[in-house]
């Protein structure tokens, strides 16, 4: 699934960027402080960067290698007397005797040694600074990032399964990690490095403008062959970036589904096909990031060629200007440089601000490229914060009513896609009973749970707890009251203890050990070498099936809840385990309400109510001996088919 | 259980994460070899390299000339400074002409060189989107490709060290993802997904990098100041010697500054790939396992258990870069200061009026260029070191010990298996635990036989070591007359099928889903098994039928239906030998019945070993294999055991059936 398709690539329009430019803030925020320094820090020194890098080519060009007289700020600078400095005696408009005496080698040398002290003393401080704001700066953007990591990852684990079941888990890796690493560039791509790109380059062009009015125009006719570029490739750049982006994405899924399903693989001897799927996914991945790079090296290579160009033609007219000595425009207003005249400093000076401006260009360039992939993985960041939590909380959720007096399903209806799952139940189940759900697989017995849990809202009909309906209440303070153990025996790469832990609030270790007591899986807890620090492996491995499930009904009787659901809690355990633990549960069940869902007749037959679910419906509902009565019943059926199959003897 | 160590960051295996030098040495030497399978890339991509270096060689002298020359107008000759030979051809052709003309010529020539080479325009690189992490900064590696050139050989050297790159990756990813697919079942607990995906995407990406700068960075570095050196000899040798000195002294000294600094790199690396394959973990996990985590309502811990690690993993990748940005600033202050040393005493010679202005472009170009690739030198040093840190994590699973794949499948006999003896047949975990001892059995072609027991008892271990999951650690499993042993692993696994307890589905159609197991299986053959398993009836109730697709957090199909369609797919393939691990503890009775009769129809033909608690499936068994702590304590049919008095059999059934008698 994905945000942005390739045909919406094609659009893309200043408004939309403006929109995910204003949605990265919330993430931004909390660092304002710090950017704002670390902008600080960036604009002083860049501005002196620039201004003493001028001071220090006229230093160094003209009075240095050339040894004309410095202006006299300059020799206030170096610390140096009058004697240094240029004699004033007419206006700039006689340039010719102003050239007439120059410095001494001495003086020069002097000029020499005190611009170089600056420069170390500015180069060492620069080194310093350079690796301290790098970082200050890497901590910021890791930080922003982290907060849309958190923010996506949150997001994930509330959204309705049902866009779970569409989704791969690759996909969620592959957003909350490249796509969300986006957002660390939106400032620096999107705004202040173009706002620095066309600050330069107006500061270049204003400057080259000072020296030539024809270089100003040449650079802004240079404008135009290279907006048409962006024009033709921008939409290219974009469609490759999503392909790139979803072929990646296919490939982490890929490589997740495999070891997820790893031993059905290795039994099916399907090893040699996931390999060649693995194979064919990684090169389609490969592929569309070629050709996104080509793309962009394409646009920038020819931004920058023209560019190029057109400072080859600029050297040419100052080389000209240098040659014939004719007036700059305006190069003698500032007094901090001697550019009155095109001299060689002059030519440097602008020849330097033209390639600067080049460069400038091809920064654009490449920064417009990757903008577009930014855009892109920023739209798929957003997706998945964009998606709404099909189970909603009310404004006003009320708490948990408390103490629980009966656990109802009124006329509730639901459909799983289109397959219609439950048309009408009607269960009552009061405090200090234990209710046995019946029924042949498939008959909606889970999903009755997953409805008590609001795992998902029903189509139709409610279900309430004492007399509030389940939907008026705070999520977590739902899920908060209602314990279950799931039929799948669900458990988590850490200890045993952290597992039966999971979800409780912060238990003691003797609450633990009187959890798994109740579920009997104390004795076999013991006898493993760190008992209840044992690590378990992947998906609770190391651990057998009857192992695991006692795990998971010790995970919910830890939680002490009044409503506890117990969905095939002893499928793989023997009869004699099986018995220790029910009785054990009824005991702790006393005061509670218990859902049991089961196939064995030997725990349903203690059941104070038993419902028996067929075709969407409660069929029958009563106790054993009630439902036993009714001959032709399900119920009845039911029984019959168990005590066949168990019967001793044929 | 097991007394493996984790290290700090959830890794069981790979757990021992410092290297030597030594080792250190070794990686990047089987790094370097992986560059014999793209020859051709790596000459195209060489030829254009060195094609790249000519070029701006000319640039310092034609700028002299500029300045001198054109700008100051001085004539040629009018200082020591010799200019180079390859000068020669161009000075011959503008000598006499005015300096306006020369200017005119020499951007002539820089256009023809711009449109080929790029020359004045940089180099060609792509700058996407990077996070500070591990991960992101990893996929952009993969993909890396650049050229010093622009313009027309820029484009091209760019395409083709892009396919480099990424050729060089995808060799051993690949190969990685082979070797993790076969690793043995006894290591499959301790392996996470995450890091299995982690190392996968984000580890071999820093391979190419480490090819590179042992073979075209270190050359192209070295011949580029090895020229530039000679230049600076040619021309101002005998002006001024000792600079040639201190140029060619820089690139030692860089290396001298970085090599010592080697482990701390790797270490930092180390650190920061393993913490993020720890984030990795936990968000796999979690989204795989998303329906349980909200069942359990553990959504908030998940969240900030995430939080957690991806903030440690933000830290150890800082530190890393800290590290390197430190040392690139002792590099640019040692050149800065060599640096100024070196201006100074090229401006005494100019303003002493051994040297012109535009010799100070020269000098001062060709000693930056100098700096700049000690610099680079030093660097891609320190780079190496970080990289083999992610090698390394690679290369330890491409070097674990696989599932032994057994004889070559050329050499072995033809087996149909027909009968399947296990022969005082042991088992014990690596980590020690004993769970099966002294087991003798023999089962033909055409029963139906159950294994039974209390939990625990090393029924499932047992039936690992059939298809040779598990190979038993005393005595001989044989297929016919064959010892296992002996038999390549694909011949075993090609006549038994296995149904795992868990029910394992691809988040795919039902179809693809039975495809994995046979891919030559046609439709009839798919409705068949699925009526067989007694799945097709709830198949043909779906909208979609067989082309449904099953969604991740498992709600499409109740638990049942998704057991009889793993049972399904073990059918499909058609095997001598099919081993069912508990198919029916999630089934009611009545489809428990129907499918303990189809199985027994099944069985025609064929050996069908069911693992079960129920009664229902075992009675009706050839033959039960009654398991008590790792040891067969009784085998026999059903009746003939229940007649024995003390039978541990018995004794067992009567507890099962106390317990359900109405």
């Amino acid at each position: 699934m994905s945000a942005v398709t390739a045909s919406d690539a094609e659009g893309i329009s200043f408004k939309k960027v403006a929109s995910l430019i204003w949605r990265a803030w919330p993430f931004y925020r909390p660092l304002l402080k710090h950017i704002i320094t670390y902008l600080l820090i960036n604009v002083v020194s860049g501005v002196l960067m620039l201004g003493g890098g001028l001071v220090a080519n006229d230093l160094f060009n003209n009075k240095v290698m050339i040894g004309i007289p410095l202006q006299p700020m300059q020799a206030t600078l170096l610390f140096l007397d009058d004697s240094y400095v240029i004699v004033e005696e007419e206006s700039s408009s006689m340039p010719e005797e102003a050239e007439a005496t120059l410095l001494t080698n001495l003086q020069r040398e002097t000029i020499r040694n005190r611009l170089f002290v600056w420069a170390a003393i500015v180069v060492v401080i620069a080194a310093a600074m350079f690796s301290l704001v790098w970082y200050y700066m890497v901590w910021i953007f890791q930080m922003i990032n982290q907060n849309l990591r958190v923010a996506m990852l949150e997001r994930a684990e509330n959204l309705s399964l049902r866009f779970h079941d569409q989704a791969r888990t690759g996909d969620a890796i592959y957003r909350v990690y490249q796509d969300s690493a986006t957002i660390t560039n939106v400032l620096q791509q999107l705004v202040i490095t173009p706002l620095r790109v066309v600050a330069w380059l107006g500061w270049g062009v204003l400057l080259v403008t000072f020296f030539s009015p024809w270089l100003g125009l040449l650079c802004v006719l240079t404008a135009i062959p290279i907006v048409v570029l962006f024009k033709y490739f921008s939409p290219r750049i974009r469609r490759t970036a999503v392909r790139a982006r979803e072929s990646n994405s296919d490939l982490t899924s890929r490589i997740q589904e495999v070891f997820s399903a790893i031993r059905v693989i290795k039994a099916n001897r399907a090893e040699s096909m996931v390999i060649n799927q693995f194979n064919q996914d990684s090169r389609t991945a490969l592929d569309a990031a070629f050709d996104l790079r080509m793309n962009i090296i394409l646009l920038s290579v020819g931004i920058m060629l023209t560019a190029t160009a057109v400072v080859f033609g600029a050297e040419y007219l100052m080389a000209n200007w240098t040659i014939t000595e004719s007036a700059t425009y305006l190069g003698g207003v500032v007094t901090l440089v001697g550019f009155a005249t095109w001299n060689l400093g002059a030519y440097q000076s602008a020849a330097g601000t033209m390639v600067q401006n080049a460069a400038q260009s091809a920064d654009l360039a490449r920064l417009w490229g990757g903008a577009q992939d930014l855009i892109v993985g920023l739209e798929r960041a957003y997706y998945l914060l964009d998606q709404e939590p099909e189970v909603t909380e009310i404004t006003d959720p009320i708490a948990f009513p408390a103490p629980i007096a009966s656990v109802s399903w009124q006329d509730v209806a639901f459909r799983y896609g289109d397959v219609p799952v439950l048309q009408s139940v009607n269960l009552v189940a009061r405090r200090g009973t234990v209710t046995a759900i019946v029924g042949a697989t498939g008959s909606g017995k889970s999903t009755l749970m997953s409805l008590l849990l609001r795992l998902y809202d029903p189509d139709g009909g409610d279900i309430y707890i004492n007399d509030t309906a389940v939907s008026d209440l705070a999520l977590d303070s739902l899920r908060g009251n209602v314990a279950i153990a799931l039929q799948q025996n669900v458990l988590f790469t850490t200890t045993i203890a952290k597992n039966i832990a999971y979800a409780s609030k912060n238990p003691t270790r003797k609450q633990i050990e009187a959890a798994a007591a109740v579920s009997c899986a104390d004795d076999f807890i013991r006898e493993m070498p760190q008992g209840y620090d044992t690590e378990l492996g992947e998906r609770g491995g190391k651990l057998s099936t009857g192992q695991r499930q006692r795990l998971s009904i010790a995970r919910a009787i830890l939680r002490d809840t009044p409503i506890l659901i117990l969905d095939e809690p002893t499928a793989s355990l023997d009869a004699e385990t099986e018995h220790r633990v029910l009785q054990n549960i009824a005991e702790w069940g006393r005061d509670r309400v218990v859902f049991l869902i089961t196939h064995r007749l030997s725990t349903i037959r203690n059941a104070d109510q038993i419902a028996f679910l067929q075709d969407g419906v409660i069929e029958e509902l009563g106790s054993h001996d009630e439902l036993i009565a009714d001959e032709g019943g399900c119920y009845r059926r039911f029984v019959d088919a168990e005590l066949h199959g168990s019967a001793i003897h044929e | 259980m097991s007394d493996i160590e984790k290290n700090q960051f959830d890794d069981r295996l790979d757990v021992d994460t410092q290297i030597s030098s030594g080792e250190a040495l070794i990686l990047l030497w089987r790094s370097l070899k992986l560059l014999k399978y793209t020859k051709g890339l790596f000459a195209g991509k060489f030829a254009f390299a060195l094609l790249s270096i000519f070029p701006p060689l000319l640039l310092p002298w034609v700028g002299k000339v500029i300045v001198d020359q054109v700008l100051l107008q001085k004539s040629f000759g009018t200082t020591e400074v010799r200019f180079p030979p390859f000068m020669n051809p161009f000075l011959d052709y503008v000598s006499g002409m005015a300096p306006i003309e020369i200017m005119g010529t020499i951007l002539m020539m820089y256009g023809v060189l711009l449109l080929i080479f790029g020359l004045r325009a940089g180099g060609t690189g792509v700058a996407l989107t990077q996070g500070h992490d591990a991960a992101t900064q990893s996929e952009l590696a993969l993909s890396a490709g650049g050229s010093q050139s622009g313009g027309f050989v820029g484009i091209i050297e760019t395409m083709i060290s892009i396919r480099l790159t990424q050729t060089i990756a995808n060799r051993l990813r690949t190969v990685l993802f082979s070797k993790l697919a076969h690793l043995p079942m006894t290591t499959l607990d301790d392996t996470r997904i995450g890091d299995s995906v982690f190392r996968v995407m984000y580890d071999t990406p820093q391979v190419p990098q480490i090819c590179f700068n042992l073979s075209l960075t270190p050359f192209f570095a070295i011949l580029g100041a090895l020229i530039s050196l000679y230049l600076m000899q040619y021309s101002y040798g005998s002006v001024a010697p000792e600079l040639v000195w201190i140029a060619g002294a820089l690139i030692p000294a860089a290396l001298v500054v970085t090599v010592p600094l080697s482990s701390v790199a790797r270490q930092l690396n180390q650190s920061s790939r393993a913490s993020g394959a720890a984030t990795t973990n936990t968000m796999e996990e979690s989204m795989e396992n998303i329906a349980a985590v909200q069942s359990l309502g553990g959504m908030a811990q998940e969240k900030e258990n995430f939080e957690e690690k991806s903030a440690e993993s933000f830290k150890r990748h800082r530190y890393a870069f800290l590290f390197t940005q430190g040392v690139v600033a002792i590099g640019m202050l040692c050149t800065t200061v060599a640096g100024i040393y070196v201006a100074t005493l090229v401006t005494d010679l100019i303003i002493a009026g051994d040297l012109t202005p535009g010799d100070f472009s020269v000098l001062f170009g060709l000693f930056l260029s100098l700096g700049g690739t000690a610099i680079a030198i030093g660097m891609s040093w320190i780079n190496l070191q970080s990289n083999v840190a992610a090698v390394r994590r690679v290369f330890f699973f491409i070097d674990y010990p696989t599932e032994d794949p057994g004889v070559n499948a050329i050499d072995a006999p033809d087996t149909i298996c027909q009968s399947i003896k296990l022969e005082d047949v042991g088992f014990q975990y690596p980590d020690g635990r004993t769970a099966l001892s002294d087991i003798n059995l023999e089962l033909s072609i055409g029963e139906l036989v159950a294994v039974v027991g209390p939990t625990g008892a090393g029924k499932t271990t047992l039936a690992y070591l059939l298809p040779a999951f598990l190979r038993p650690t005393t005595g001989k499993v044989f297929f016919n007359e064959s010892d296992t042993a002996d038999l390549p692993l694909s011949t075993i696994r090609d006549q038994v099928s296995y149904v795992f307890q868990e029910h394992v589905l691809l988040s795919e159609s039902i179809r693809r889903n039975l495809l994995l197991a046979n891919p030559g299986a046609s439709e009839e053959d798919m409705r068949e098994v699925c009526k067989t398993a007694g799945a097709l009836s709830f198949i043909d109730s779906l909208p979609d039928g067989l082309d449904t697709v099953l969604g991740r957090s498992g709600d499409t199909l109740s638990v049942g239906q998704q057991q009889r369609l793993c049972i399904a797919r073990g059918l499909i393939r058609d095997t001598p030998v099919i081993v069912l691990d508990e198919p029916t503890a999630a089934l009611d009775p009545e489809t428990e019945n129907a499918l303990v009769t189809a199985l027994q129809k099944a069985a025609i033909g064929k050996l069908v070993i069911v693992i079960a608690h129920r009664l229902s499936t075992i009675k009706r068994a050839d033959r039960i294999v009654f398991l008590e702590n790792g040891s067969i304590a009784e085998i026999g049919s059903h009746e003939s055991m229940m007649q024995q008095e003390d039978s541990p059999y018995r004794k067992f059934v009567m507890l099962q059936s106390g317990a359900s008698a109405a």
